[in-house]
Formats: C-alpha cells, sequence, structure tokens
C-alpha cells in the first residue's frame, strides 16, 4: 500500500499535504505518528464525563492536526463537532461525535493497514 | 382679522375716552351747582342767625337805655309838680348815664328841654301818637348842631318849665353809640347793614351809603344794566314785607354780582334791619373751589385716560403679537403640510419605483432562470450528445453568473438600505485594481467589438488606502454599464489620474473618469439616474437587461468613500462619469525599483500618456523619449543608430494612427536587428494578437494601464539579469538564522510538523507545551533571548489569548516582543479577540510557510 493510497482510503489529500510538507518522508513520518497523539482518546473521555470544554480542545487539536496532514475528511467532521462544542453542548453535537468517531476509525484502519505494508 | 380687531380697540377706546371726560364734566357741574346752592343756603342761615343777633342786641341795648330812661321817670314825684333842684337831679343823672339830652315831652309835640341842647323829632308824627297813648317809642331826631340821635320816649307827666303837663320824657343818645353797640360797620367783614324805614329812607347807614333811602341806594348801584327788573322785583317785595312787618330773604344780583339782603323788624320801633352780604368774594372763592374741583377732576380724567392707554396700547400689542404667532403658526401648519403632502407623494413614488422594480426584477430574474431550467432539460435529453451539453451547461453557466449579478445587487441593496454596508479600508495597489478591471471587462468588450482604451498619468501614489472590493466594484459597473450601452464599434475609455489633495499631505486626490461613445441619456435620466430601481424608460434600454440598481449602489458607495461623482451626457453621443476620491496614500514605501539608465523611446498616440509614462520611466532611472505615430519613430529610431546611439529599449502602442504598433516593429526590426527588445503595450488580451506579433519581432508585451510598478515589472526581464526580487526574498530569510523563537502548542504531531517546516528557515525552536509552560519559559530567559512567540490558541492549563496577556503585562524590556497566534480558527472573531489580547497578528493552520516567513520578515527587524 502506497501512502496515496493510504491517503484515498482515508478521504485525504495527498497533494496538500505533500505541497506543506515538501517531502514523502516527512509526510509518511506524520501520518504514521498520528495514531500515537492522545486527542482522540481525551475526546472520548471528555465527552463520556460530560467536560465539554475539554472535549472542544480535544476536537479543536484534532481539527488542527488534520489540516497539517491534509486529512480532508476526518478535518471536516472534526470541525463541525469542534464548532458545535464551542459554546458547550448542543443537540447537534451528538450526530458530529458519532461522525468524528467513525472518521477517525477510518482513518486510523487506514494508517495500519499503510503501517502493516510497511512493515511486510 | 387684524383690521377688524384693531378697529375694535380703537372704537372702544374712544367710546371710554368720550364717556370718561362727559362723566367727569357732568360731575363736576353737579357738584359746582350744589356748592352754589349749598354756600346761598349757608348764607341764609348765616344771615338770619346774624339779624336775629343784631336785632336782639338792638333790643337789649335799646331796652337798656329805657330802662335807664325809666329810673330817671321813678325820680319824679306822684303830683307830677317838679321843682328846679329835681330838673337839675335829672340833668345830673342823664349826663352821668351818658344821654346826649334829656327833655319832656308835651302833648302837642313840645319839648321842655332839661338837659343838652334842643331836640328835633326827624318824623314827628308817629312819635308823637306812640307817646300821647302812653306807649314807649323810639326814633330818630337831632340836635340844635344836626347830630343825629336816638331818641327813647317813655310816659311821664310832669309840669313843663313853660307850663302845661308831660306826657313822656325823652332821652337822646347820638346814633354813633348804636351804631358801635350793634357794630353795624365792622370793616373786617364782608356784611354790612343799614337801619331803614318802611319807605326805605335810612335810620341809620353804614359803610359808604351816603344816599337818604336805601331804595335810593340799590337804584344808584354801579353797572346795574340789565338787572333792573329783578332789582325792581326785589324793591316791591322787600316793601310789601315790611308793609306786613315780616321777615324778609333774597339773593338779587346786583351790577353782576350776588348779594344776599335779609330784612327784618326791630321791635319798638318802625324801623327795619336789612344786613347785605355781597357774594363777590365768596363767589370767587366757590368758583375757584369749584375751578380747583374742575381741574382735580379733568387731571383725574387724564389720569384714568393715561393710565387707560396704557393698558389698551399693551393690550393692543399683546393681541398684535398674538396674531403675530398666530401668523406664524398658520403658515407652519401650511409648511407643515405641504411638506406632508410630499412626503406622501414620495413615498407613493417610492412605492410605486419598488412595485416596477418587483415586476422588472421577476421579469429580469425569470429570463435567465427560465434559460437555466431549459437547458438543463435539454442537456438531461441530450446527455450524450456532448457538443449539445457543452453549448448549454455555457449558457447555463452565463444565464447563472447574470443571475448572480441581479441578486447581488439586490443584496447589496438591502444592506444600503439598512445602513449596514460598511467599507474595509485597506492598502490597495490601484495598479491590480486597474489590471483586474481591465481583464475582468476586457472579453465583453472584444465580444462588442468596441475600442477600448485605458490611459494613467501623473500617478504619485500607486498604493492607497482603499476598499478595493468597492472600489472595483464601481469602476465595473461604470465599465459594464458602458459596454452595455455603447453599440458595436463604439469606444469605451478609462482615465486615471491623481493630483494633490485639499485634505493634506497624507492625501492623495485621485481621479477616474469612465467614457463611452454610446447612446447618451436624457437631461430628465440625468436627474434620477442615482435613484434606486430606475431605469431610462424608453424602448431604448428595454432590450438590456439590468436591476437598475447599479448606480445606486455605486453612488452610495463613493459617497461613503467620500469622493463625488459627476455625469456629462448626450443622447446619441456618449456619456462621461468622473469620480473624485481622496484617498489616503499608503504607508508602504514602494521598494527600490530602479532599472539600468537605458534609453527608451515610447510610442503612443495619445500625448499624456506618453508624458506620463517617461515621467514614470525617470523615476525608475530609464531615459526615454517619446513620439506619437509609427512613422515618426521609425525616423527616431533611424536617427538614433545612426549616430550609433541606439534606443535600448522601444515601448510600442498597438493601436497607433496610421502603421500600427506590429507594422512598426517589423520596420524597426529590419533597421536594428533582432538585438533591441521590442515591447508592445496594450490595453487588449495579448492572446489575441500573439502570433502575428512574435512574427513582427516583438520581443514581449505590457498591459495598460502602465504603472510604475507595471513598467518595471514588465521590462525588468530585459536587463539580463536574474529574478531580482525572489533574490531579496532569499536574503531575507537569511536573516532568521540563529533567532531564538518560543513556539507554545500542546498536540506534539502539530509540534513536530511546526518544527519540520520551521527549521528551513535556520530558526531555533523551542517548544512550549501549554500557555503556562510558554509564559514560564520567556520569564525564566534573558532578556532579548526570544525574538519571537509563535502561539497557538487552544491549549490546556492556560489559552494562547490568557498566554498572551500575561506576558504583555511582565516587567521586562522585551515583553512586547512580536507574538503571533497560530490557530485552526479562522473567523474574524477569534483574530479581533487575538490581536485584542495584545497579539500582533495571526496565521491560520495548517501552516503556511510563506506567510509565516513573511509575518517574521515584518516584526523581526
Amino acid at each position: 500500500m502506497t501512502l496515496q493510497e493510504c491517503y484515498a482510503a482515508l478521504g485525504g489529500d495527498y497533494e496538500d499535504a505533500k505541497g506543506r510538507l515538501r517531502s514523502d518522508r516527512l509526510v509518511q513520518k506524520f501520518v504514521l505518528k498520528f495514531l500515537a497523539d492522545g486527542s482522540f482518546d481525551l475526546l472520548c473521555q471528555s465527552l463520556e464525563a460530560g467536560n465539554y470544554e475539554e472535549a472542544f480542545r480535544a476536537s479543536h487539536t484534532i481539527k488542527g492536526m488534520c489540516q497539517n496532514l491534509g486529512f480532508t475528511q476526518l478535518q471536516e467532521s472534526s470541525t463541525q463537532l469542534t464548532e458545535a462544542l464551542r459554546d458547550g453542548w448542543t443537540p447537534e453535537a451528538a450526530p458530529l461525535v458519532e461522525q468524528v468517531k467513525a472518521d477517525y476509525q477510518k482513518t486510523a484502519e487506514a494508517i495500519r493497514a499503510f503501517e502493516s505494508s510497511l512493515e511486510a | 382679522m387684524k383690521n377688524r380687531d384693531t378697529r375694535f380697540l380703537l372704537c372702544s377706546l374712544i367710546l371710554l375716552v368720550i364717556f370718561c371726560t362727559l362723566t367727569f364734566s357732568f360731575f363736576t357741574v353737579q357738584i359746582n351747582t350744589y356748592n352754589a346752592d349749598t354756600i346761598s343756603e349757608v348764607g341764609t342761615l348765616y344771615m338770619s342767625g346774624l339779624n336775629e343777633r343784631i336785632t336782639m342786641h338792638f333790643g337789649t341795648t335799646i331796652d337798656y337805655r329805657m330802662s335807664h330812661v325809666e329810673a330817671l321817670v321813678d325820680l319824679l314825684p306822684e303830683d307830677g309838680e317838679t321843682d328846679a333842684s329835681l330838673r337839675s337831679q335829672l340833668a345830673y343823672n342823664a349826663e352821668a348815664r351818658g344821654f346826649a339830652a334829656l327833655a319832656f315831652y308835651s302833648a302837642d309835640g313840645q319839648f321842655d328841654t332839661l338837659y343838652g341842647s334842643p331836640l328835633k323829632v326827624t318824623d314827628p308824627e308817629p312819635f308823637r301818637k306812640s307817646l300821647n297813648a302812653g306807649e314807649k317809642k323810639v326814633a330818630v331826631g337831632s340836635d340844635s348842631q344836626g347830630a343825629e340821635l336816638v331818641l327813647m320816649g317813655i310816659p311821664a307827666q310832669s309840669s313843663m318849665a313853660g307850663g302845661g303837663e308831660s306826657v313822656a320824657l325823652v332821652a337822646a343818645i347820638p346814633v354813633e353809640t348804636i351804631k358801635n353797640i350793634m357794630a353795624l360797620d365792622e370793616d373786617n367783614s364782608l356784611v354790612y347793614s343799614h337801619i331803614i324805614r318802611k319807605d326805605g329812607s335810612f335810620v341809620i347807614r353804614s359803610a359808604d351809603a351816603y344816599r337818604d333811602s336805601y331804595f335810593d341806594r340799590v337804584w344808584a348801584m354801579p353797572e346795574k344794566a340789565g338787572d333792573e327788573e329783578e332789582i325792581e322785583s326785589y324793591i316791591a317785595e322787600l316793601r310789601k314785607a315790611m308793609e306786613r312787618g315780616e321777615t324778609y330773604s333774597r339773593v338779587v344780583r346786583i351790577g353782576g354780582e350776588r348779594q344776599h339782603a335779609y330784612c327784618m323788624p326791630l321791635p319798638n320801633s318802625e324801623w327795619y334791619l336789612v344786613t347785605v352780604m355781597p357774594y363777590g368774594e365768596l363767589d370767587e372763592l366757590v368758583s375757584s373751589l369749584g375751578r380747583q374741583g374742575m381741574y382735580m377732576a379733568f387731571a383725574g380724567c387724564g389720569l384714568i385716560l393715561l393710565v387707560l392707554l396704557c393698558i389698551f396700547w399693551g393690550y393692543f400689542r399683546i393681541a398684535k403679537r398674538q396674531m403675530r404667532e398666530l401668523e406664524q403658526a398658520r403658515v407652519e401648519a401650511e409648511q407643515a403640510k405641504v411638506e406632508a403632502e410630499q412626503a406622501t407623494e414620495e413615498a407613493e413614488r417610492a412605492n410605486q419605483a419598488k412595485s416596477e422594480f418587483l415586476s422588472n426584477m421577476s421579469h429580469d430574474i425569470r429570463t435567465p432562470m427560465n434559460a437555466i431550467v431549459g437547458m438543463t432539460a435539454i442537456a438531461t435529453a441530450n446527455i450524450g450528445n456532448e457538443q449539445q451539453v457543452q453549448n448549454c451547461l455555457k449558457k447555463i453557466a452565463l444565464s447563472s453568473r447574470h443571475l448572480l449579478g441581479l441578486i447581488n445587487d439586490v443584496l447589496d441593496m438591502s444592506k444600503i438600505e439598512s445602513g449596514k454596508m460598511t467599507l474595509n479600508y485597506d492598502q490597495v495597489s490601484l495598479r491590480e485594481v486597474m489590471d483586474s478591471i481591465v481583464g475582468i471587462i476586457q472579453p465583453q468588450i472584444r465580444a462588442k467589438k468596441q475600442q477600448f482604451d485605458v490611459r494613467i498619468y501623473d500617478i504619485t501614489s500607486e498604493n492607497v488606502c482603499c476598499d478595493s472590493v468597492r472600489l472595483n466594484q464601481v469602476l465595473l459597473n461604470f465599465l459594464s454599464n458602458a459596454v452595455k450601452f455603447t453599440p458595436e464599434g463604439g469606444s469605451i475609455a478609462i482615465s486615471l489620474s491623481q493630483e494633490g489633495s485639499p485634505k493634506g499631505e497624507e492625501f492623495v486626490r485621485v481621479h477616474l473618469w469612465v467614457k463611452d461613445t454610446g447612446i447618451g441619456m436624457s437631461e430628465e435620466y440625468k436627474k434620477k439616474i442615482f435613484e434606486s430601481f430606475s431605469r431610462e424608460d424608453n424602448t431604448r434600454v428595454h432590450k438590456i437587461e439590468g436591476s437598475g440598481l447599479g448606480m445606486t449602489i455605486t453612488k452610495y458607495i463613493v459617497d461613503a468613500m467620500g469622493g463625488t461623482i459627476e455625469v456629462n451626457s448626450q443622447m446619441g453621443k456618449g456619456t462621461e462619469f468622473h469620480v473624485v476620491l481622496d484617498l489616503e496614500r499608503a504607508t508602504v514605501s514602494e521598494s527600490d525599483m530602479v532599472l539600468p539608465s537605458w534609453n527608451m523611446l515610447v510610442v503612443d498616440d495619445d500625448q499624456q500618456m506618453c508624458e506620463s509614462t517617461v515621467a514614470s520611466l525617470g523615476s525608475i532611472g530609464v531615459t526615454a523619449d517619446w513620439t506619437l505615430d509609427g512613422e515618426s519613430a521609425i525616423k527616431m529610431v533611424k536617427t538614433r543608430h545612426e549616430r550609433g546611439d541606439d534606443y535600448q529599449v522601444i515601448l510600442l502602442d498597438w493601436k497607433l494612427p496610421g502603421m500600427d504598433g506590429i507594422e512598426t516593429a517589423r520596420e524597426i526590426r529590419i533597421l536594428m536587428g533582432d538585438e533591441v527588445p521590442i515591447v508592445l503595450i496594450s490595453a487588449y488580451d495579448w492572446g489575441e494578437i500573439e502570433d502575428r506579433a512574435k512574427a513582427a519581432g516583438v520581443t514581449g508585451f505590457i498591459s495598460k494601464p502602465l504603472f510604475r510598478s507595471t513598467l518595471f515589472y514588465g521590462l525588468r526581464p530585459y536587463t539580463g539579469e536574474p529574478e531580482a526580487g525572489m533574490e531579496k526574498e532569499d536574503e531575507k530569510q537569511l536573516d532568521f538564522a540563529g533567532r531564538n523563537i518560543l513556539l507554545a502548542e500542546d498536540n506534539d504531531l502539530n509540534w513536530e510538523i511546526a518544527e519540520e517546516l520551521l527549521s528551513d528557515l535556520d530558526l531555533k525552536l523551542e517548544r512550549a507545551e501549554n500557555g503556562q509552560v510558554c509564559i514560564d519559559k520567556f520569564n525564566a530567559s534573558p532578556v532579548g533571548f526570544y525574538s519571537a512567540i509563535l502561539m497557538d490558541i487552544r491549549m490546556p492549563v492556560k489559552t494562547g489569548y490568557e498566554a498572551a496577556q500575561e506576558i504583555r503585562a511582565l516587567d521586562r524590556p522585551d515583553a512586547d516582543l512580536p507574538i503571533i497566534a497560530m490557530t485552526a480558527d479562522a473567523f474574524s472573531e477569534d483574530i479581533k479577540h487575538s490581536l485584542e489580547c495584545g497579539m500582533n497578528a495571526h496565521v491560520a493552520k495548517p501552516i503556511d510557510m510563506k506567510e509565516v516567513s513573511r509575518l517574521l520578515t515584518k516584526f523581526l527587524k
């Protein structure tokens, strides 16, 4: 699996990421590091705990990372969630949380597949 | 109304004056009459009192003297024999009692004088008769010397010296004594009295009376003329009263003077007492009193009238003022009415314009909408036919663009009408504005085969502060109108020039002209061109679509920019719009643009353009000549070529009178060979003529308008040097080497990416995991260690906002270091908030290296 295929699988914009980071090496490096980031876990925990301020910040961070990495799909859903949580909990946030979770799973799966193809 | 009031006031005033005068006069006359009556009554009372007193006094005096005489009678013996001793005793007693004489009186009227001189009775008959009857009697007589005496007879029987018997003893006293006693002739009194007999002759007269009869005296009063009848009746009445022995009182006018006479009989005699009081002085007193009363009355009347006059005058003025106010109020009310009517009319007109607009708009909107719907249907039906679908899509795109334009106009208008349209001032390059306008309008102009020209001259500031979007909108509106209303083959020109602004050194006055040779406007329409929803209503424009809002929006924008619009238009000849704006000069210095000291030739048919271009070239170090047509240009080139002093670059306008730019270029190439760059300038699209121009030997192309920067960037490629600008940027980036930058970022991944990217700039990056760490690290560093802070906003513990605020509040000389916010929030509120928290600038994530290095260049001096 190539990096491009990985981006296609997770709904991202490879050209955008490469334009910013300027080399495949760097793109690959940061994509692999994405899974290590704790923001998604923090988002889930905060939502369960009802700490929406923290959830907002976590969602915001995910959005920022996605922007940097060109993960368009996850970026869009996390952006919407960020806005839904900006002033605390809103009813729109509930479906968006599910959307972000789904997109994150999709992204994570694509990256894991890419990772395993590297190791192979 | 006014006259009636004034007349009423005047009439009532006059009536009041007359009434006052009459009333006062009447009262005065009445009072004077009463005064006179009262005074005559008082006179009567006074005089009756006086007369009674005088009469009583007379009676008393006579009685007193009588008693003396009786005392003498008592001395006579019973038998009536009188001897000599008795006679001398009587004479002695008479002398002692103050009598002037004493005598016995015989029945036949003979006197036997005892003492004093012999007596004679003035009117003996009544005297003798009374004494013979045994009565007491007083009479007037005289002695042998003729002195007047009052005689008093008391019956007494005695023998007389000459024989015979006496019937009475008569004693005499001088009349003067009676007068004095009775005070009949008082000097200091107005009143004088006489005693008269019944026939009017005086018994005792007083004052200056010298006639024998009182009646004669009355008759002889001086200046009695006209009063004869009165005097006659007076005398007659007096006589009658005296006959009857009654008291008589009367006011009589004698000699123009009123006199009050009071007559009363005296006891023991045939006499009457007449007391006269002349009214002369009294009259004078009374009349002076009356006069005074009258004067007082008239003065009072005058005073009252004066006060009344004052009151009337005041009232008159109040009335006049009220009338004036009333008049004013009426005028105001009328004005208000007219205004209200005007407002209603205006509202109605606006309403009508709006409904017209709506019906126009619904037509205008429906047309492109129909096109879109129809074309979509056609495209769907012919989905296999690529040619057809493409054609349909093209038309749909056109229609939707048109629709969008209409909707934008309507939205702008509603913004304007609700006062929500604001201007966003920013630095604007007039070159960029003109370039983009020309780029946008060119296709339309080409489509209508119109002539187009762009002229700029006398540009001192290419960069100004303005709302570029709105400025574009204004120019586009003018230009698209010009294109719309100018028939095919017409010409359109846009000009731009600058001059000093009256607003000061920091401002520049910008003139913009958009001129066409279109259908023009009627005078009436020119007046309302800037009104909402107006379109000239005639068949000429019915085919031309538009919302009718463009000019209103344009006018509003220019007004908001503080500028003016002028319209010159003639039916069938064309229209010219002239906009004047005073814009602030942008502060950025136009970076030193310098070209080699070339000798250049500029060829353009517009002399003003040529001069302006030559001046612009001069300011970037180029010496240039100019000429107006191709032929002379060739001549000039030839001359210089023969001198061996060739032009190094030649700028040629494409559209030239006679020989056009491309032909001229061909000729020049033949003359000079391939070395010299020949650059074509034109307001038209380069693409159309590129092939032909290249074939003719044209080296390059610069599109009008020719700003200094346009010339600089357009001509720089011919300097034979690599892109100078790029080099400069590289040099600038090198400046960052070794600088310490603190980067606050909580997310590891984002941090690594940022670090990776920024490492290219040779910066030394240090990470702060959150806002608090950022503050601590900065605080712990030596002063001046960090050159800048890049600050994420959403961080745990402390946000970027808080961190920036705290750092700014620190007591360190470098607490004002540049802080640049980095966040994925691109909302303007966030940008505003970060600036409010003391940060210098804001970059959006994902990190754009160019933007970051631009900002760092800006802030790291």
